[in-house]
Protein backbone atom coordinates (compact mmCIF):
# COMPACT_ATOMS: atom_id res chain seq x y z
CA UNK A 1 0.00 0.00 0.00
CA UNK A 2 2.46 2.45 1.64
CA UNK A 3 4.93 1.79 -1.94
CA UNK A 4 1.83 2.32 -3.92
CA UNK A 5 1.43 5.71 -2.93
CA UNK A 6 5.08 6.00 -2.63
CA UNK A 7 4.99 5.10 -6.82
CA UNK A 8 2.04 7.45 -6.78
CA UNK A 9 3.91 10.37 -5.72
CA UNK A 10 6.76 9.87 -7.35
CA UNK A 11 4.57 9.76 -10.43
CA UNK A 12 2.22 12.56 -9.70
CA UNK A 13 5.85 14.32 -9.51
CA UNK A 14 7.31 13.40 -12.72
CA UNK A 15 3.93 14.25 -14.22
CA UNK A 16 3.90 17.92 -12.70
CA UNK A 17 7.56 18.13 -13.94
CA UNK A 18 6.35 16.94 -17.84
CA UNK A 19 3.52 19.55 -17.33
CA UNK A 20 5.63 22.33 -15.96
CA UNK A 21 8.10 22.07 -18.68
CA UNK A 22 5.61 21.40 -21.90
CA UNK A 23 4.40 24.60 -20.73
CA UNK A 24 7.31 26.66 -20.20
CA UNK A 25 8.26 24.80 -24.22
CA UNK A 26 4.66 26.23 -25.61
CA UNK A 27 5.20 29.64 -23.69
CA UNK A 28 8.71 29.83 -25.48
CA UNK A 29 6.89 28.73 -28.52
CA UNK A 30 4.37 31.84 -28.55
CA UNK A 31 6.98 33.73 -27.38
CA UNK A 32 9.08 32.87 -30.46
CA UNK A 33 6.37 32.92 -33.16
CA UNK A 34 4.36 36.48 -31.70
CA UNK A 35 7.08 38.39 -32.50
CA UNK A 36 9.17 36.84 -35.41
CA UNK A 37 7.93 35.75 -38.82
CA UNK A 38 8.10 32.15 -40.40
CA UNK A 39 10.17 31.68 -43.63
CA UNK A 40 8.93 34.10 -46.27
CA UNK A 41 10.69 34.39 -49.96
CA UNK A 42 11.44 38.11 -49.43
CA UNK A 43 13.80 39.87 -47.57
CA UNK A 44 14.27 38.68 -44.14
CA UNK A 45 12.47 40.74 -41.02
CA UNK A 46 14.54 40.58 -38.31
CA UNK A 47 13.76 43.19 -35.11
CA UNK A 48 16.82 45.58 -34.99
CA UNK A 49 18.80 45.74 -31.92
CA UNK A 50 17.35 48.69 -31.17
CA UNK A 51 13.89 49.34 -29.37
CA UNK A 52 12.88 52.90 -29.74
CA UNK A 53 13.58 55.70 -31.10
CA UNK A 54 17.41 56.45 -31.62
CA UNK A 55 19.23 59.53 -30.14
CA UNK A 56 19.57 62.28 -32.91
CA UNK A 57 23.13 63.32 -33.27
CA UNK A 58 24.52 60.16 -31.48
CA UNK A 59 25.94 58.58 -34.02
CA UNK A 60 27.53 59.47 -37.72
CA UNK A 61 28.31 56.75 -39.89
CA UNK A 62 31.36 57.87 -41.91
CA UNK A 63 33.46 56.04 -44.29
CA UNK A 64 37.46 56.34 -45.12
CA UNK A 65 38.31 55.18 -48.57
CA UNK A 66 42.08 54.08 -49.03
CA UNK A 67 42.71 55.10 -52.24
CA UNK A 68 46.53 53.21 -51.74
CA UNK A 69 44.85 49.84 -51.76
CA UNK A 70 42.18 50.52 -54.50
CA UNK A 71 44.15 49.87 -57.71
CA UNK A 72 43.21 48.99 -61.09
CA UNK A 73 40.37 47.91 -62.76
CA UNK A 74 38.53 46.24 -60.19
CA UNK A 75 34.43 47.10 -60.05
CA UNK A 76 33.39 45.05 -57.05
CA UNK A 77 32.30 47.35 -55.13
CA UNK A 78 30.29 48.92 -57.85
CA UNK A 79 28.24 45.88 -59.29
CA UNK A 80 27.87 44.67 -55.89
CA UNK A 81 26.00 48.32 -54.82
CA UNK A 82 24.14 48.00 -57.95
CA UNK A 83 23.07 44.99 -57.97
CA UNK A 84 21.92 44.74 -54.15
CA UNK A 85 20.08 47.93 -54.20
CA UNK A 86 18.48 47.22 -57.93
CA UNK A 87 20.14 50.12 -59.58
CA UNK A 88 19.40 50.22 -63.47
CA UNK A 89 21.78 50.17 -65.90
CA UNK A 90 20.78 51.41 -69.54
CA UNK A 91 24.12 51.45 -71.17
CA UNK A 92 23.95 55.04 -71.88
CA UNK A 93 25.62 57.94 -70.49
CA UNK A 94 21.90 59.99 -70.72
CA UNK A 95 20.10 57.29 -68.93
CA UNK A 96 22.79 56.67 -66.41
CA UNK A 97 22.10 56.27 -62.88
CA UNK A 98 24.71 55.68 -60.32
CA UNK A 99 25.09 54.96 -56.43
CA UNK A 100 29.03 54.60 -56.34
CA UNK A 101 31.14 54.87 -59.69
CA UNK A 102 34.84 55.84 -60.58
CA UNK A 103 36.17 58.50 -61.98
CA UNK A 104 39.94 60.43 -62.25
CA UNK A 105 41.63 62.28 -60.54
CA UNK A 106 40.98 66.26 -61.52
CA UNK A 107 36.93 64.88 -61.16
CA UNK A 108 36.56 63.98 -57.72
CA UNK A 109 38.96 66.81 -56.38
CA UNK A 110 38.58 69.07 -59.04
CA UNK A 111 39.42 71.95 -56.63
CA UNK A 112 42.27 70.17 -54.61
CA UNK A 113 44.91 72.82 -53.50
CA UNK A 114 47.68 70.74 -53.46
CA UNK A 115 49.59 71.24 -56.80
CA UNK A 116 52.20 68.96 -58.71
CA UNK A 117 50.50 65.27 -57.22
CA UNK A 118 52.62 62.63 -58.43
CA UNK A 119 51.75 61.29 -61.63
CA UNK A 120 51.00 57.77 -60.18
CA UNK A 121 48.52 59.30 -58.05
CA UNK A 122 46.85 61.51 -61.05
CA UNK A 123 46.65 58.57 -63.00
CA UNK A 124 44.69 56.82 -60.38
CA UNK A 125 40.65 56.11 -60.43
CA UNK A 126 39.32 57.05 -57.50
CA UNK A 127 35.72 55.96 -55.75
CA UNK A 128 33.07 58.65 -55.64
CA UNK A 129 29.52 58.27 -54.04
CA UNK A 130 27.20 60.12 -52.13
CA UNK A 131 29.59 61.83 -49.46
CA UNK A 132 26.57 62.12 -47.01
CA UNK A 133 27.36 65.65 -45.79
CA UNK A 134 26.71 67.25 -42.29
CA UNK A 135 25.37 70.38 -43.73
CA UNK A 136 23.61 68.38 -46.78
CA UNK A 137 22.75 71.63 -49.53
CA UNK A 138 20.54 68.38 -51.39
CA UNK A 139 18.23 68.50 -48.13
CA UNK A 140 18.17 72.05 -48.15
CA UNK A 141 16.97 72.24 -51.88
CA UNK A 142 14.79 69.48 -51.74
CA UNK A 143 10.79 71.46 -51.62
CA UNK A 144 9.56 68.03 -50.23
CA UNK A 145 11.53 66.90 -47.63
CA UNK A 146 11.96 64.23 -49.56
CA UNK A 147 15.73 64.44 -49.14
CA UNK A 148 16.43 64.80 -45.01
CA UNK A 149 19.33 64.20 -43.00
CA UNK A 150 18.39 61.32 -40.52
CA UNK A 151 19.29 61.11 -36.56
CA UNK A 152 22.51 58.86 -37.55
CA UNK A 153 24.16 61.54 -40.04
CA UNK A 154 22.73 59.94 -43.24
CA UNK A 155 20.84 62.01 -46.43
CA UNK A 156 18.26 59.57 -46.93
CA UNK A 157 15.75 59.72 -49.59
CA UNK A 158 12.17 59.25 -49.11
CA UNK A 159 11.21 57.76 -52.88
CA UNK A 160 7.35 58.15 -52.10
CA UNK A 161 7.55 61.95 -51.26
CA UNK A 162 9.97 62.66 -54.42
CA UNK A 163 8.51 64.75 -57.19
CA UNK A 164 11.17 64.72 -59.70
CA UNK A 165 11.92 68.30 -59.41
CA UNK A 166 15.40 67.82 -59.58
CA UNK A 167 16.51 70.62 -57.21
CA UNK A 168 18.72 68.59 -55.05
CA UNK A 169 20.66 66.99 -58.07
CA UNK A 170 21.41 71.04 -58.58
CA UNK A 171 22.41 71.19 -55.33
CA UNK A 172 24.76 68.63 -54.91
CA UNK A 173 28.09 69.53 -55.44
CA UNK A 174 29.43 66.12 -55.93
CA UNK A 175 26.93 64.56 -58.53
CA UNK A 176 26.09 62.05 -56.64
CA UNK A 177 22.01 61.89 -57.38
CA UNK A 178 21.02 60.51 -60.72
CA UNK A 179 17.32 60.82 -62.08
CA UNK A 180 14.94 58.22 -63.74
CA UNK A 181 14.72 59.44 -67.00
CA UNK A 182 12.96 55.77 -68.00
CA UNK A 183 11.37 53.00 -66.16
CA UNK A 184 14.27 51.30 -63.93
CA UNK A 185 12.88 48.06 -64.51
CA UNK A 186 13.65 47.94 -67.87
CA UNK A 187 17.59 48.17 -66.88
CA UNK A 188 17.76 45.74 -63.83
CA UNK A 189 18.96 42.50 -65.16
CA UNK A 190 18.93 40.54 -61.97
CA UNK A 191 16.77 41.82 -59.55
CA UNK A 192 17.33 41.89 -55.91
CA UNK A 193 14.35 41.05 -53.82
CA UNK A 194 15.63 42.36 -50.67
CA UNK A 195 15.42 45.99 -51.81
CA UNK A 196 12.43 47.80 -53.69
CA UNK A 197 13.21 49.68 -57.42
CA UNK A 198 12.62 53.04 -57.73
CA UNK A 199 9.46 54.61 -60.62
CA UNK A 200 10.18 56.46 -63.22
CA UNK A 201 10.47 60.76 -62.27
CA UNK A 202 12.25 60.16 -59.17
CA UNK A 203 15.77 60.76 -58.08
CA UNK A 204 18.02 58.47 -56.21
CA UNK A 205 21.42 58.08 -54.88
CA UNK A 206 23.45 56.13 -52.40
CA UNK A 207 22.05 55.37 -49.13
CA UNK A 208 24.98 54.34 -47.43
CA UNK A 209 23.26 51.12 -47.09
CA UNK A 210 20.53 51.79 -44.47
CA UNK A 211 18.37 48.94 -45.36
CA UNK A 212 21.54 46.70 -44.52
CA UNK A 213 22.61 48.47 -41.07
CA UNK A 214 19.39 47.92 -39.41
CA UNK A 215 20.04 44.23 -40.28
CA UNK A 216 23.34 44.59 -38.45
CA UNK A 217 25.33 43.97 -41.86
CA UNK A 218 28.15 46.51 -43.45
CA UNK A 219 27.66 48.42 -46.55
CA UNK A 220 27.91 46.06 -49.35
CA UNK A 221 30.52 48.32 -51.18
CA UNK A 222 32.69 47.92 -48.25
CA UNK A 223 31.62 43.96 -47.89
CA UNK A 224 32.74 43.14 -51.33
CA UNK A 225 36.19 44.71 -51.63
CA UNK A 226 38.73 42.55 -51.95
CA UNK A 227 41.70 44.63 -50.95
CA UNK A 228 39.68 45.95 -47.53
CA UNK A 229 40.09 49.36 -49.13
CA UNK A 230 37.16 50.69 -47.72
CA UNK A 231 36.15 51.38 -44.11
CA UNK A 232 32.78 52.22 -42.19
CA UNK A 233 32.15 53.10 -39.39
CA UNK A 234 30.75 55.76 -36.62
CA UNK A 235 32.68 59.29 -37.00
CA UNK A 236 31.26 60.25 -33.62
CA UNK A 237 32.92 57.46 -31.77
CA UNK A 238 36.83 58.06 -30.85
CA UNK A 239 37.60 54.75 -30.68
CA UNK A 240 35.83 53.61 -34.05
CA UNK A 241 38.14 52.11 -37.07
CA UNK A 242 37.37 54.65 -39.12
CA UNK A 243 38.39 57.60 -36.49
CA UNK A 244 42.02 55.15 -36.08
CA UNK A 245 42.31 55.60 -39.84
CA UNK A 246 41.57 59.31 -39.61
CA UNK A 247 44.08 59.61 -36.55
CA UNK A 248 47.03 57.59 -38.25
CA UNK A 249 46.60 59.05 -41.94
CA UNK A 250 46.47 62.40 -43.93
CA UNK A 251 42.89 62.61 -45.23
CA UNK A 252 40.98 64.74 -48.10
CA UNK A 253 37.42 65.15 -48.12
CA UNK A 254 35.83 66.30 -51.70
CA UNK A 255 35.29 70.06 -51.91
CA UNK A 256 36.15 71.16 -48.40
CA UNK A 257 35.77 74.61 -48.89
CA UNK A 258 32.06 74.56 -49.76
CA UNK A 259 31.56 73.53 -45.85
CA UNK A 260 29.40 70.72 -46.57
CA UNK A 261 31.77 68.56 -44.03
CA UNK A 262 31.85 65.42 -46.02
CA UNK A 263 31.71 61.76 -44.02
CA UNK A 264 33.97 60.30 -46.65
CA UNK A 265 37.71 60.90 -46.33
CA UNK A 266 39.87 60.01 -49.02
CA UNK A 267 43.37 58.60 -47.62
CA UNK A 268 45.88 59.41 -50.84
CA UNK B 1 -59.30 15.79 -43.44
CA UNK B 2 -58.59 16.45 -40.38
CA UNK B 3 -55.26 15.55 -39.93
CA UNK B 4 -54.37 17.43 -43.51
CA UNK B 5 -55.84 20.86 -41.75
CA UNK B 6 -53.75 20.05 -38.71
CA UNK B 7 -50.78 19.71 -40.81
CA UNK B 8 -51.95 23.31 -42.37
CA UNK B 9 -52.26 24.95 -38.70
CA UNK B 10 -48.25 23.80 -38.61
CA UNK B 11 -47.21 24.20 -41.68
CA UNK B 12 -48.27 27.54 -41.69
CA UNK B 13 -46.47 29.29 -38.99
CA UNK B 14 -43.55 27.46 -39.72
CA UNK B 15 -42.99 28.80 -42.99
CA UNK B 16 -43.92 32.37 -42.11
CA UNK B 17 -41.57 31.99 -39.11
CA UNK B 18 -38.82 30.47 -42.01
CA UNK B 19 -39.36 33.45 -44.30
CA UNK B 20 -38.92 35.84 -41.68
CA UNK B 21 -35.81 34.23 -40.52
CA UNK B 22 -34.93 34.56 -43.81
CA UNK B 23 -35.49 37.78 -44.71
CA UNK B 24 -33.49 38.94 -41.62
CA UNK B 25 -30.49 36.98 -42.50
CA UNK B 26 -30.89 38.36 -45.90
CA UNK B 27 -30.97 42.17 -44.61
CA UNK B 28 -28.26 41.27 -42.46
CA UNK B 29 -26.00 40.10 -45.22
CA UNK B 30 -26.84 42.88 -47.63
CA UNK B 31 -23.61 44.60 -47.13
CA UNK B 32 -21.81 41.96 -48.83
CA UNK B 33 -22.64 42.79 -52.70
CA UNK B 34 -22.21 39.27 -54.63
CA UNK B 35 -18.97 39.20 -56.66
CA UNK B 36 -17.26 40.67 -53.41
CA UNK B 37 -14.19 38.76 -52.87
CA UNK B 38 -14.52 36.59 -49.43
CA UNK B 39 -13.06 38.69 -46.51
CA UNK B 40 -9.45 37.57 -46.14
CA UNK B 41 -9.54 35.17 -42.93
CA UNK B 42 -5.88 35.81 -40.73
CA UNK B 43 -4.13 33.06 -40.36
CA UNK B 44 -3.10 33.30 -37.12
CA UNK B 45 -4.73 35.78 -34.27
CA UNK B 46 -1.49 35.94 -32.14
CA UNK B 47 0.15 37.44 -35.08
CA UNK B 48 -2.34 40.11 -35.94
CA UNK B 49 -0.86 43.38 -35.69
CA UNK B 50 -4.30 44.84 -34.95
CA UNK B 51 -8.57 43.76 -35.75
CA UNK B 52 -9.12 42.41 -38.70
CA UNK B 53 -11.76 45.14 -38.95
CA UNK B 54 -9.45 48.15 -37.96
CA UNK B 55 -7.24 46.78 -40.83
CA UNK B 56 -9.91 46.30 -43.47
CA UNK B 57 -10.45 50.38 -43.00
CA UNK B 58 -7.34 51.47 -42.00
CA UNK B 59 -4.02 49.26 -43.43
CA UNK B 60 -3.11 52.67 -45.89
CA UNK B 61 -3.13 54.66 -42.25
CA UNK B 62 -1.28 52.05 -40.79
CA UNK B 63 1.93 51.68 -43.47
CA UNK B 64 2.04 55.27 -44.22
CA UNK B 65 2.59 55.67 -40.33
CA UNK B 66 4.64 52.55 -40.31
CA UNK B 67 6.53 54.25 -43.35
CA UNK B 68 6.92 58.06 -41.71
CA UNK B 69 8.19 56.57 -38.13
CA UNK B 70 10.64 53.83 -39.47
CA UNK B 71 12.29 56.32 -42.03
CA UNK B 72 12.53 59.22 -40.85
CA UNK B 73 12.75 58.72 -37.01
CA UNK B 74 14.24 55.30 -37.23
CA UNK B 75 11.66 53.93 -34.59
CA UNK B 76 11.46 50.33 -36.59
CA UNK B 77 9.95 48.07 -33.89
CA UNK B 78 6.05 48.17 -33.64
CA UNK B 79 4.37 47.27 -30.14
CA UNK B 80 0.95 44.94 -31.28
CA UNK B 81 -2.32 45.61 -28.67
CA UNK B 82 -1.23 41.95 -27.39
CA UNK B 83 2.34 42.56 -26.93
CA UNK B 84 3.64 41.39 -29.62
CA UNK B 85 6.78 42.84 -31.39
CA UNK B 86 6.60 43.41 -35.29
CA UNK B 87 9.43 45.05 -37.74
CA UNK B 88 8.04 47.97 -39.30
CA UNK B 89 7.93 46.53 -42.98
CA UNK B 90 5.93 46.00 -45.80
CA UNK B 91 7.59 42.83 -45.37
CA UNK B 92 5.55 41.86 -42.16
CA UNK B 93 2.62 42.19 -43.69
CA UNK B 94 3.38 39.97 -46.26
CA UNK B 95 4.97 37.29 -44.85
CA UNK B 96 2.03 36.46 -43.00
CA UNK B 97 -0.47 37.23 -45.38
CA UNK B 98 1.44 35.06 -47.89
CA UNK B 99 -1.81 33.94 -50.39
CA UNK B 100 -0.21 36.67 -53.16
CA UNK B 101 -3.73 37.71 -54.16
CA UNK B 102 -4.13 38.89 -50.62
CA UNK B 103 -4.15 42.57 -52.03
CA UNK B 104 -5.07 42.39 -55.48
CA UNK B 105 -8.61 40.87 -54.96
CA UNK B 106 -10.04 44.01 -52.84
CA UNK B 107 -7.69 46.34 -54.36
CA UNK B 108 -9.33 44.78 -57.98
CA UNK B 109 -12.89 44.81 -56.27
CA UNK B 110 -12.99 48.43 -55.27
CA UNK B 111 -11.22 49.85 -58.54
CA UNK B 112 -8.34 50.98 -56.14
CA UNK B 113 -4.58 51.40 -57.94
CA UNK B 114 -2.01 51.76 -55.58
CA UNK B 115 1.62 52.95 -56.64
CA UNK B 116 3.31 50.32 -53.76
CA UNK B 117 4.28 47.93 -56.59
CA UNK B 118 5.57 50.56 -58.57
CA UNK B 119 8.57 50.49 -56.59
CA UNK B 120 8.24 47.87 -54.28
CA UNK B 121 8.15 43.87 -55.27
CA UNK B 122 4.53 42.95 -55.43
CA UNK B 123 3.90 38.94 -54.11
CA UNK B 124 3.07 38.07 -57.78
CA UNK B 125 6.42 38.67 -58.65
CA UNK B 126 8.73 36.80 -56.34
CA UNK B 127 9.05 33.16 -56.16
Amino acid sequence: MSSVAHGDTVMNKERRDFIRKAGLGVLAGICATSGFLPAFSLEETILPAWDEKPVPGKIRWGMVIDTRKCLGECNECVARCHHVHNVPDFGNRKDEVKWIWKSGYGNVFPTSTSQFRSSEVLQRSYLALCNHCAEAPCTRACPTEATFKRWDGIVSMDYHRCIGCRFCMAACPYGSRSFNWRDPREGIKEASVDYPTREQGVVEKCNFCSDRLTKGMLPACVESCPEKALVFGDLNDPNSDVRALLESNSTMQRKPELGTKPSVFYII
Amino acid sequence: MRIKRNILFIAIPALLVFAVIGFLLQSGNAVETPGAPPPPVAVDSTKCIAQTEYMRSNHMKVLNEWRHSSVREGNRVYTAHNGSRFQKSLNTCLGCHSNKLFCFNCHMYANVKPKCWNCHLSPMETP
